[in-house]
């Protein structure tokens, strides 16, 4: 599942509909919109009302390890060299605030542009706010927030702050329009960087199976076995399965076993371990 | 799978370069070598070395250069765990954090929160460490446990500069252990009578299985040939002896070949370690369910130590010792 936070409704829209979301109906502070495999919230301006909206969406959702967050929004630019209209995705998140800085994993191949995204608590505007003082190539009101948030749930190769130059700290007016056209340009050039997360999510998707999971609980509990027992089955079955496509047959004869004491459990559990070492 | 390798951005794509060392030479050499990589700039190492989270597995696909300068205690007492070869005062250092090889068994991936290479450019603070200790007793010390130094000796000359460091100072003897086949990087300096080469061997079916990236056993024994003809001491070190399906006869064929090619007689002295890893560090390992059946085996823990039970352990080492001393002195074969 992909996870995206914007602040604002024209940045959140051509995301709606490029990915088909709809509003799901909730009793909640933020706007959310879901799909199968995208679900969106929108966060309000500011640090402190995007980690709120992350936090919300990542944990009203359940989001696990195999899942992936992403910040999408506007910013202004420093760095003259990049384009308006150009997404980066920021391989540096620096708070103004504190100087405390966030680093994503960048192991997903992309076609965007990178660079380092300062977040301020205030609307930066050349001329109000000396230029030297300003580290990042570009600015924003959210990154940071969103990336502490989103770092208490997911690993760093799964916390991504995407932002689309808008304007050059000039302090021009924000179009809502323009916003959305600005974002919508960029989402075939997002979506090939989502492809690239969901492969390597594929990769590496290793681990126990819900129907392994089941077969786990249900001889612990048919069994009596205790926790570390339980804890050494889950390893050994790790451990068939790292040599084995699939479970041997003998392993399911013992689900139809109830045992009555737990030595009786323990003789079975040593079965089962002869079995799968 | 050849697809889904376009997916990852190329290891080394990023150089993370801690404040205070732009300066220093041995990171503007580095930085040399990778004119394509995005240098960003970090407060201190940790600050990426250490974020909560990160999958080691994953981050192996894409390895990142982190250049930095190692502050605090830089020498450390050797671990029971590892080989003192008879030496007192063993201690070891860490020039680099993480390995370029990927083994499936490398205690490197449960002992470090990240897979990012590491590499302390503060090399002229190590020496003075050591310069100070020595003033005090004599040290066996080895610079190559938590990394392969020779392997990045392409990225950075560690091993070299450490030679010539070490190079006539009669209390300080070095250990550099390798899987590599780098040989030929400090072929050109004059050996070092207190510089130990170590070489780690396993046999061929471990390498392709269990070493991935590592060079095959034919390479290492070809470099080792090389040292020992230009005067290196050469150590054999067969550890972490593995236990699996027909381990017997994969370790007689190791260590036939390996004897059949490398005169006995030249070489300093051999290890045997059974494969053995702190639990805190195999527990971290499991944690991600990486698919091998190196660490999902049902270890036995003492001391805080997971290995084979009692009887596994007695078999490997029966084996190995009776293999190595037809060939070895019984005197320089050390077992752990």
């Amino acid at each position: 599942m992909f996870y995206i936070v914007t602040a604002y409704h024209a940045e959140a829209k051509p995301i709606i509909e490029y990915f088909g979301l709809k509003k799901v109906v909730k009793n909640s502070r933020f706007q959310v919109f879901a799909g199968e495999e995208v679900a969106l919230v929108e966060s309000g301006p500011g640090v402190v009302a995007s980690s709120c909206a992350t936090s919300f969406l990542l944990a009203e959702f359940e989001a696990t390890d195999r899942d992936a967050v992403l910040n999408i929004g506007i910013a202004g630019a420093k760095n003259i060299n990049l384009k308006k209209g150009d997404a980066i995705l920021c391989h540096k998140i620096i708070y103004h605030d504190t100087k405390r800085a966030f680093y994503p994993d960048m192991i997903a191949r992309h076609d965007m542009k990178e660079g380092v995204l300062e977040t301020f608590d205030f609307p930066v505007i050349k001329g109000n706010f000396p230029e030297d003082r300003i580290e990042g190539d570009a600015v924003d009101m959210e990154g940071a927030g969103f990336f502490e948030a989103a770092s208490f749930f997911l690993p760093p190769h799964k916390v991504h702050c995407i932002k689309v130059i808008h304007d050059y700290l000039e302090g021009v007016r924000v179009e809502p329009s323009f916003v959305s056209d600005l974002i919508r340009k960029n989402l075939p050039l997002i979506e090939g960087f989502m492809s690239s997360l969901e492969s390597i999510d594929c990769l590496f998707s290793v681990g126990l199976s819900g129907k392994e999971k089941e077969i786990i609980d249900k001889l612990a509990g048919n069994l009596k076995l205790t926790f570390t027992m339980t804890h050494q089955l889950k390893n050994l079955i790790l451990f068939y399965l790292s040599k084995h496509e699939r479970l041997p047959g003998e392993l399911y004869d013992f689900l139809n076993v109830r045992v009555n004491s737990k030595s009786e459990g323990k003789i079975y559990f040593e079965r089962i371990k002869k079995l799968l070492c | 799978m050849k697809g889904l390798k376009s997916c990852f951005v190329k290891s080394f794509s990023h150089i993370y370069v801690e404040e205070g060392i732009e300066e220093n030479p041995l990171t503007k050499e580095i930085l040399k070598k990778f004119p394509k990589a995005l240098k960003v700039r970090i407060k201190h190492y940790k600050d990426v070395f250490c974020r909560p989270r990160q999958n080691f597995f994953v981050q192996e696909s894409s390895r990142k250069l982190i250049l930095a300068a190692k502050k605090g205690e830089l020498l450390y007492r050797g671990p029971d765990i590892c080989h003192d070869f008879g030496n007192e005062n063993f201690y070891y250092t860490s020039p680099a954090l993480n390995c370029i090889y990927s083994c499936d068994y490398c205690y490197l991936k449960g002992m470090h929160p990240s897979a990012n290479l590491v590499i302390f450019v503060n090399v002229e603070d190590y020496f003075k460490e050591v310069e100070d200790i020595l003033k005090q007793k004599p040290l066996y010390l080895c610079i190559s446990y938590d990394t392969d130094l020779l392997a990045i000796e392409g990225i950075i000359a560690l091993s070299a500069m450490w030679i010539e460091f070490a190079r006539g100072k009669e209390d300080l003897k070095l250990e550099i252990r390798t899987k590599s086949a780098n040989y030929s990087a400090i072929s050109y300096l004059v050996p070092a009578s207190n510089v130990i080469l170590a070489w780690t061997l396993s046999p061929t079916e471990v390498i392709k299985k269990y070493e991935k990236n590592t060079p095959p056993l034919e390479l290492r024994l070809k470099n080792i040939i090389r040292a020992i003809g230009d005067g290196w001491k050469v150590r054999l070190c067969f550890d972490p002896v593995l236990y699996f399906e027909n381990w017997e006869t994969a370790y007689e064929n190791l260590i036939s070949r390996t004897f059949s090619v490398i005169p006995a007689d030249k070489v300093n002295d051999a290890s045997i370690g059974v494969f053995r890893i702190p639990r805190d560090y195999l527990k971290r390992m499991r944690k991600n369910f990486p698919p091998s059946e190196i660490i999902h085996y049902p270890y036995i823990e003492t001391g805080g130590v997971y290995t084979y039970d009692e009887e596994v352990k007695g078999k490997i080492i029966e084996k190995l010792w009776s293999l190595l001393k037809k060939h070895i002195p019984e005197d320089k074969i050390f077992i752990l």
